[in-house]
């Protein structure tokens, strides 16, 4: 087990230089340079070749691509951005955190209320626990983040007043970016740990539990659940991936200063730095969040755990 | 499972933890709260030509002349008096009497040294300093700059060079801008900076006008405008300002009598590359570029733009901001769409043709304007293509003339003088029309009036010359002003703003309604 982690923790590696590269080399494909952007459109064509030149954004890709993982291998230097002249993970990490608290606590509600909500849809089949959460869900499933965002704000912050709309100065702040980031994820969760349950609830072994005698309470949470998980656990990963990512739009509708936002602002002033620096952080928690769900796999999946004792025996 | 479960709680917990760590407040009673919309790049105001930032830095730092956009022209902020020599080479500057930093230094005439070398060093000044030759302080209140050449027009420089203190700044080193300070000589001190959220200011006890009514002020970055518009309707916004024109009903609604919807310091245009070599040329031929002119109606690129709020521009710049620009004497291409047929059937296209592409930046005022005048060219048989690029690849390519026609703006100008970067050969920056690619045009006039027009400072000259540069240059049908923007502002019933002004307004003329406040 301990080298299988071990292994996809190195697996970081051509991880990180293979985001660096795309990274470098779509920048590369789209017109505009920093030097320009920084300076402004009043600024003479020689000083803005001048700062292109400073900035080393005029050397060839692959050149620029070799210093910056030379940097960053040797000293640790994620490099300086071109738009703030601060060393980049001054920036990048403080707002990483950001967005990092608020996808923990959305993977967490919509765990907690789409996984259990899921597994009564499918174990209630035909009634009314199934036909109105599935209705829901698939409601919610199909509006948009930023229309949610807006429905959010109008009705809890402008008619009720009940919640702040801006930032995260107070706990009561991380309600609604978070509500915006977990519903749409538990309406899938919803959906999705139905179908995995149903699957499960009719497969052989479950027949023979029943013939077995076992209580429905049995079935349906010793054999029934535990297998049904193994798909969610995975969704539920590469769901915190998605939340990270695509937490943008939740932080510039409630003004919270997190790394997707900056990585958008930063792409209109070809930030390179930034940029990479931004995504290269990303990239290492979605691999590190899928080596734990692999983890977790073990634990749940005593067939997984087998395998890796087989392995090291 | 139970470790799952386990584990989940736990980190419930850490979050929640982590959350309660944050500091808690919010608008405080007695806290200004205004609308950043993006983050401020930097605290040094020789550092960004941002127009964002630069409000930020005339609450925190004063210049030697401050700008009056509600009553017109400049006004002395530092300076106590300015006089040019006789060819307007030369401007000697008299402080003020008894003029302190935030940090309680006085300001000197070598801190005003210190400012211009500062500014002749950092290509974002570039522009407003490349007239002068060096600058010097004879004595601890006289400041005197000398010219490269006789340049009338030095009032803006005065303005948006903001002096900071030589001790503070040399102490802080590269930290400048990236840390609070108390190097300005403004009515307010900036007392907390975050690169991400915004910063507070408070008021400056060394004021030399005396604290500003409103101590305490925050600036909030706001990237989305429906969440700044649910802020202000919510009363988490005291000042909104650039506010979204499809918002404005509503804005209007939450703000009461509160809401000045005033006349925008800035020109949206058309602009045509006469030596495009797109379709043989079509855009040199003249009556072809007339055609185009004729063929736009402007207000509908006013509806789509600024939801029909806006008005028609003919001028190159605002009027009501520019005393020196012609207002009358010249081509303003009224929209006559039978005439750009009759034109183009003349020209030898009376199916229409392709003009190639129209070149814009992303930004939503610009991209709007390019469709509708597609649009518009469509109605005649003219048939374009719009492309939309990040500002900064638009200008590269403008520079070097690579285009066909562009849509493009410009904003903050306060002298006609400002149309020297759009058409002279030696422009820096914003160069559109390059006149000197071949004999069509007089470019020899055009360039010689642009620079007679800067070397006088007798208004009744300057505009002998504007008029007829002008003329010339909208008989050379390569640039056409479509709209000039307006600015929707509301503010709170808790403050009184005085007079409202589009851009640079100063929060020292705020004060709270309620005085017990």
């Amino acid at each position: 087990m301990y080298r299988y982690i071990v292994k996809r923790i190195l697996f970081l590696i051509p991880t990180i230089l293979g985001v660096a590269f795309i990274i470098y080399f779509v920048l590369n494909l789209t017109p505009g340079n920093p030097g320009r952007s920084i300076l402004g459109a009043n600024a003479s064509q020689e000083a803005v070749d001048q700062l292109n030149e400073e900035l080393g954004y005029n050397d060839p890709l692959l050149v620029k691509y070799v210093n910056y993982m030379k940097k960053l291998v040797l000293e640790g230097d994620f490099g300086t951005s071109y738009f703030t002249k601060q060393p980049v993970m001054n920036e990048v990490l403080p707002r990483f955190w950001v967005t990092l608290q608020l996808s923990i606590i959305g993977i967490i509600i919509s765990t907690l209320v789409g996984v259990p909500l899921g597994m009564l849809t499918a174990v209630k089949q035909y009634s009314a626990w199934d036909y109105i959460p599935s209705i829901l869900a698939f409601l919610l499933a199909a509006i948009p983040s930023f229309v949610l965002g807006m429905v959010l704000l109008l009705v809890f912050s402008l008619k009720l007043n009940l919640l702040p709309s801006y930032g995260l100065d107070t706990w009561d702040a991380y309600i609604m970016p978070s509500l915006c980031m977990a519903i749409p994820i538990t309406a899938f969760n919803v959906r999705f740990t139905k179908s995995s349950m149903l699957e499960s609830i009719r497969a052989d072994y479950i027949d023979t539990a029943r013939a077995k005698g076992a209580t429905e309470r049995t079935v349906i949470w010793k054999h029934a659940l535990k297998n049904a998980l193994l798909p969610v656990i995975t969704n539920i990963g590469l769901n915190m991936g998605g939340l990270i990512m695509g937490a943008v739009v939740s932080e510039r509708l409630f003004s919270v200063p997190g790394i997707g936002a900056l990585i958008v602002d930063r792409i209109n002033y070809k930030d390179e730095p930034v940029i990479i620096a931004g995504t290269i952080v990303i990239s290492i928690t979605f691999t590190i969040i899928m080596l734990i769900v692999d983890i977790i796999y073990a634990y749940v999946d005593p067939r997984i755990k087998a395998k890796y004792t087989r392995i090291k025996g | 499972m139970k470790r799952i479960i386990a584990l989940s709680l736990a980190l419930v917990m850490i979050v929640a933890l982590a959350a309660c760590g944050q500091k808690s407040g919010g608008a405080d009673s007695d806290t200004l709260i205004l609308r950043a919309e993006t983050a401020f790049t930097t605290l040094d105001p020789a550092n960004s030509n941002n127009t964002h930032d630069i409000i930020l830095y005339d609450q925190v730092y004063d210049g030697l002349y401050g700008l009056d956009e509600a009553h017109g022209g400049y006004y002395n902020e530092l300076a106590e008096e300015v006089v040019a020599n006789e060819d307007s080479t030369q401007y000697t500057v008299t402080l003020k009497d008894g003029i302190k930093f935030a940090n309680g230094e006085p300001v000197t005439a070598q801190d005003c040294v210190f400012t211009y070398e500062r500014a002749f060093q950092n290509a974002n000044m570039n522009y407003l300093v490349s007239m002068i030759d060096n600058v010097e302080a004879p004595d601890e209140k006289t400041f005197v700059i000398n010219l490269k050449y006789p340049y009338a027009p030095i009032a803006h420089t005065l303005f948006r060079v903001k002096i900071v203190s030589e001790k503070e700044v040399t102490e802080q080193g590269d930290k400048f801008g990236t840390i609070p300070n108390t190097a300005g000589a403004g009515p307010y001190i900036i007392d907390e900076f975050d690169i991400a959220t915004g910063c507070k200011l408070i008021a400056n006890e060394n004021y030399y006008e005396g604290a500003p009514d409103i101590k305490k002020v925050e600036y909030r970055v706001y990237s989305d405008p429906a969440a700044a518009v649910i802020a202000f309707e919510n009363g988490e916004l005291d000042f909104y300002d650039q506010a979204a024109l499809s918002d404005w009903e509503s804005l209007k609604a939450a703000a009461g009598d509160n809401n000045a919807m005033v006349t925008g310091n800035n020109i949206t245009w058309l602009g045509i590359n006469y030596a495009s070599p797109t379709n043989n040329n079509i855009l040199g031929n003249d009556l072809v570029r007339k055609a185009i002119f004729y063929a736009i109606n402007k207000e509908n690129v006013n509806l789509a733009v600024c939801e029909g709020y806006g008005r028609t521009a003919t001028t190159y710049m605002v009027p009501e901001f520019v005393p020196t620009q012609p207002t009358e004497g010249f081509e303003t291409y009224d929209y006559n769409v039978e005439k750009a047929k009759e034109l183009l059937a003349q020209a030898g296209y009376p199916d229409g043709a392709d003009i190639g592409t129209i070149l814009t930046s992303t930004s939503a005022n610009s991209s709007k304007s390019a469709q509708v005048v597609q649009n518009e060219l469509a109605q005649i048989g003219l048939t374009c293509q719009v492309q939309t690029l990040d500002v900064s690849a638009v200008v590269e390519r403008t520079i070097v003339q690579d285009y066909d026609l562009t849509v493009y703006g410009d904003s903050g100008n306060y002298d006609f003088n400002n149309i020297r970067q759009q058409v002279h050969s030696e422009s820096v920056g914003m160069y559109i029309i390059d006149f000197t690619l071949n004999d069509k045009f007089d470019w020899e006039r055009i360039e010689y009036l642009v620079e007679a027009g800067a070397a006088t400072a007798d208004m009744e000259e300057r505009m002998t010359y504007y008029n007829e540069l002008w003329a010339m240059i909208m008989d050379t049908a390569t640039m056409l002003p479509l709209i000039n923007r307006p600015v929707a502002i509301v503010w709170s019933d808790r403050i009184d703003i005085g007079d409202p002004v589009p851009t640079y307004y100063k929060i020292k003329n705020f004060s709270w309604v309620d005085s017990a406040e």
